[in-house]
């Protein structure tokens, strides 16, 4: 290939594409180079996700010309025409088919529908040297999907747009399971594709990546290209303000994340006599080789919990939700007059008011069908109803106070939930969990993938949950999250957990420290 | 039945990777198995006339249809997405018909003309099975019912009454050269196709498919046209099973075919295949084939009326569902808990 008689690899015109009602994309326009890192940024509904699934071939727009290696196309066909074109693409969320192997989940669709696109071998050695590259190379190729972490499943869907031979790889989010060390040797991957000439085009919600990854960057407001520019040239405030298009963000979030310390000022206000410990942890201990933790989380409290990808701060949040029995030691809820009784079971700790949001949304929470409203309240009938007929209008109530507080966009509470982008389903899972007035909320990493205004709003309801005493525990793969939101920061270590940092006083570094169980505590 | 269509994989201290990964990839058949074997052992305990010779042919006679119908079930029920073959039992009784109602009186009476046709005829249904499932997008369910019904109607339509004669060879196929059942042969000669079938990408299309269909469309695989040929597999085995059916009632019947879709789902799930899909092989419907049927050979030898094997046989679909989620749970408990 040669890339540098090329002045473009890829250039989208005027591009459109709707679906029904919604306008998801109204004109596109986005050129990418040869050798070029380009990041296309926007908010959840910018038309980000929609774009990119014509550039897979996963979806055909309605007008918009879509011009590659100087081909005019009105369309790709299909995602493999788009990958016999050289085009690769790692999707937002983690498709793999669970039971087959992780070598055959990396050489999917390579193949005829009954000849083998390689020999046994090549697979072999192809799928060891992508695992390399992405720094998974001890990963069993032989072993089933599902027995693998959300990570390293996130890095086999990336290996296996890897192995294709691609002039164009497109990253949906694709590093948002993934830890920094894992996510800085993708980087590498990728710098080194570049030097090659090869083109990369990605979104990514961590500005921090944007900024030090890409040449160029493309940002999309409600359908439509609003800008292009060099990185250079560009600053994380202009790129933000480009996003939302509203000044007044511009300044809320130039002031918001980042361990300046600016946000402190609004953090809320700390009542003066201690509050009463509502959840208890007593002597557990993850694993049979990891140090008991002991532990009291307070009314109002926001603790957070970080740690490197499987250090156990997964497993301790599924032991405060029941799902998971700890080696040794127990999860008590503490009433009023401090009674304190013991987490058993999932269903144990519902009933104690203890709330689990999990992680991952596609799977675990969300009905596609269902309505809006109906996703909303699927679990508080048993609050709202009398004598077993449901009380739609105070449910609806209930509802409406989220949608504003939330600033929930939303055509219609009636539409199913499927047509909503993922930051604002996200919402509506959140708020579901919220209206429940849980005693205790415990959330897993709930901002994946949503974008920095959503965020700020989505911290307003969490700070406001907890200055009416109810205590949350928030863990996050964001650093700079844990730093703006919570109180205390936990932090994993090989399974036990190895500092308590007030985020008040702490700096990222002593975060990132003690992940890597360097920390002094 | 050396059947290989499962992605899932077990560490296993087996010495030799080619039997190690023959394990492997059908590990998922071991509850099937053990079943088979020890219906085996209770019905050649309780009936000692069960491994004679004689009756030994006749058995296996009366087994192929059932084996090979759910097999035919099977291959949908992998492809994922709510797929399954009604269809298999009225078109396996069709084939009674179409050769002792039509072809026969035609003058079309050897293998060489008869077997293709069955063959086409199969390939063809399942196929438009397949379309209708793949393209038209109806629910796999829906079209196949609608195919169920449409033989059932025409098999007697053609043939009000059983009758008809059927070429000699075709009743020799359910007998036995020498000391071996013919079927056997048949089962070898499928096995043999088959095996060819799956040493190639086809198991793994077929289980990406089932296991997340998304997963496998976005990574290229053409999903549309994996379902259109595997309903069209399915045709194919269901219309083999309706020839030997044809062997062995020895005449043309509408009514013989439709309870073996049933009995093929039953099949299906013994042979501890998820219907959901995704997780399985031909092996496994195989299987599940042999255990309904050691099943109701101790049924008949305790003299349990017809009405009665119904019931057990309702019994016994929802026990081997129940099982196959059981089996499922712990499996996935007991790998959750090995560290790494």
């Amino acid at each position: 290939m040669n890339a540098v008689a090329e002045a473009s690899r890829l250039v989208i015109h005027g591009m459109s594409r709707s679906f029904g009602e919604t306008r998801a994309l109204t004109s596109a326009s986005l050129r990418v180079r040869p050798g070029e890192i380009h990041s296309l940024a926007g908010e959840n509904g910018s038309g980000k996700s929609t774009l990119i699934k014509i550039l897979s071939g996963v979806l055909r727009p309605d007008a918009g010309t879509l011009t590659w290696e100087g081909d005019v196309r009105k369309h790709l066909g299909s995602p493999s025409g788009a990958q016999r074109l050289g085009i690769a693409t790692v999707f937002q969320e983690t498709l793999v088919a669970p039971e087959m192997t992780v070598r055959d989940n990396i050489y999917l669709g390579t193949d005829r529908l009954f000849r083998y696109g390689r020999r046994k071998g090549e697979e072999v050695a192809g799928a060891r040297q992508a695992l390399g590259y992405l720094g998974l190379d001890g990963l069993g190729l032989e072993r089933p999907m599902w027995t693998l972490s959300l990570a390293e499943r996130q890095l086999t869907t990336i290996a296996r747009a890897i192995i294709r031979p691609w002039r164009l790889l497109i990253l949906d989010e694709a590093t948002s399971a993934l830890d920094a060390q894992h996510r800085d040797r993708l980087f590498d991957y990728l710098r080194q594709a570049r030097s090659q000439g090869k083109s990369v085009l990605f979104t990514s919600h961590r500005m921090d990546e944007v900024l030090g990854l890409a040449d160029h960057i493309t940002v999309l407001r409600q359908g439509a290209t609003v800008a292009t520019m060099a990185v250079s040239e560009a600053s994380r405030r202009g790129i933000l303000g480009h996003m939302s298009g509203r000044a007044d963000i511009i300044e809320v979030i130039s002031a918001g994340p980042g361990p300046d310390g600016a946000v402190r000022g609004d953090r809320r206000r700390r009542p003066e006599a201690p509050p009463r410990p509502v959840l208890r942890v007593a002597g557990l201990a993850l694993r049979a080789t990891s140090e008991p933790i002991t532990l009291e989380v307070r009314a109002g409290e926001i603790l957070g919990l970080a740690g490197l990808e499987g250090q156990g701060q997964v497993e301790f949040v599924e032991c405060l939700a029941g799902l998971r029995r700890a080696a040794s030691g127990h999860v008590q809820a503490l009433g009023e007059g401090g009674q304190a009784r013991a987490v058993h079971s999932y269903r144990g700790a519902n009933r104690l008011g203890i709330r689990y949001v999990p992680r991952d949304r596609r799977h675990e929470g969300l009905f596609g069908p269902l309505s809006v409203f109906d996703n909303f309240a699927v679990t508080l009938w048993s609050d709202f109803n009398r004598l077993g007929l449901l009380r739609r209008r105070v449910a609806r109530k209930r509802f409406e106070e989220f949608t504003q507080s939330s600033r929930l966009v939303s055509a219609s509470p009636g539409r199913p939930i499927s047509i909503l982008s993922g930051g604002n389903q996200q919402k509506v899972l959140l708020g579901r969990w919220i209206a429940m007035r849980p005693r205790v909320l415990v959330v897993n990493d709930p901002l994946r993938g949503v974008d920095a205004n959503t965020k700020e709003e989505l911290y307003g309801l969490f700070r406001r949950l907890a200055a009416d005493g109810v205590p949350i525990v928030f863990l996050s793969t964001e650093i700079v999250e844990l730093l703006t939101l919570t109180d205390q920061i936990g932090v994993f270590h090989e399974g036990s957990l190895v500092a308590m940092l007030p985020a008040e006083t702490s700096s990222d570094t002593d975060v990132v420290a003690a992940m890597f169980g360097d920390g002094d505590g | 039945m050396a059947s290989a269509v499962s992605g899932r994989a077990r560490p296993s201290a087996l010495p030799i990777p080619a039997v190690r990964q023959v394990v492997r990839r059908n590990s998922y058949a071991a509850v099937p198995l053990a079943l088979l074997i020890i219906l085996f052992v209770v019905n050649a305990a309780v009936q000692p006339q069960f491994l004679s010779q004689q009756s030994w042919a006749a058995s296996m006679a009366v087994l192929c249809p059932t084996v090979l119908t759910a097999m035919a079930v099977t291959l949908p029920v992998l492809s994922g997405n709510g797929g399954i073959d009604l269809s298999v039992g009225p078109l396996a009784g069709f084939m009674s018909v179409l050769i002792a109602a039509v072809l026969v009186p035609a003058g079309i009476t050897t293998p060489e003309l008869i077997i293709p046709i069955v063959i086409v005829f199969g390939a063809l249904t399942g196929a438009i099975n397949g379309f209708l499932v793949a393209y038209v997008r109806l629910p796999a369910i829906i079209a196949t019912l609608g195919m169920y019904l449409f033989y059932q109607g025409l098999g007697t339509e053609v043939l009000p009454e059983a009758g008809g004669s059927v070429p000699v060879w075709l009743v020799k196929l359910n007998g036995s050269f020498g000391p071996v059942p013919a079927v056997w042969i048949v089962f070898a000669v499928i096995a043999l196709i088959w095996t060819l079938v799956t040493r190639g990408s086809y198991p793994r299309n077929l289980l990406a498919v089932g296991g997340d269909e998304r997963a496998a469309y976005t990574a290229g695989v053409n999903v549309a046209r994996l379902r259109l040929i595997t309903y069209s597999i399915a045709g194919v085995l269901a219309c083999l099973a309706g020839l030997m059916l044809t062997g062995l009632i020895q005449s043309g019947d509408g009514t013989v075919g439709p309870p073996y879709t049933i009995s093929a789902i039953t099949a299906v799930a013994l042979g501890g295949i998820s219907l959901a899909g995704g997780r399985g092989g031909l092996l496994g419907g195989a299987l599940g084939g042999g255990v309904l049927f050691l099943i109701q050979e101790l049924l008949t030898d305790a003299h349990v009326s017809v009405f009665q094997v119904s019931i057990i046989d309702g019994i016994v679909l929802i026990f081997a569902l129940a099982l196959n989620g059981t089996v499922e749970h712990l499996r996935r408990r007991s790998s959750a808990a090995r560290p790494g």
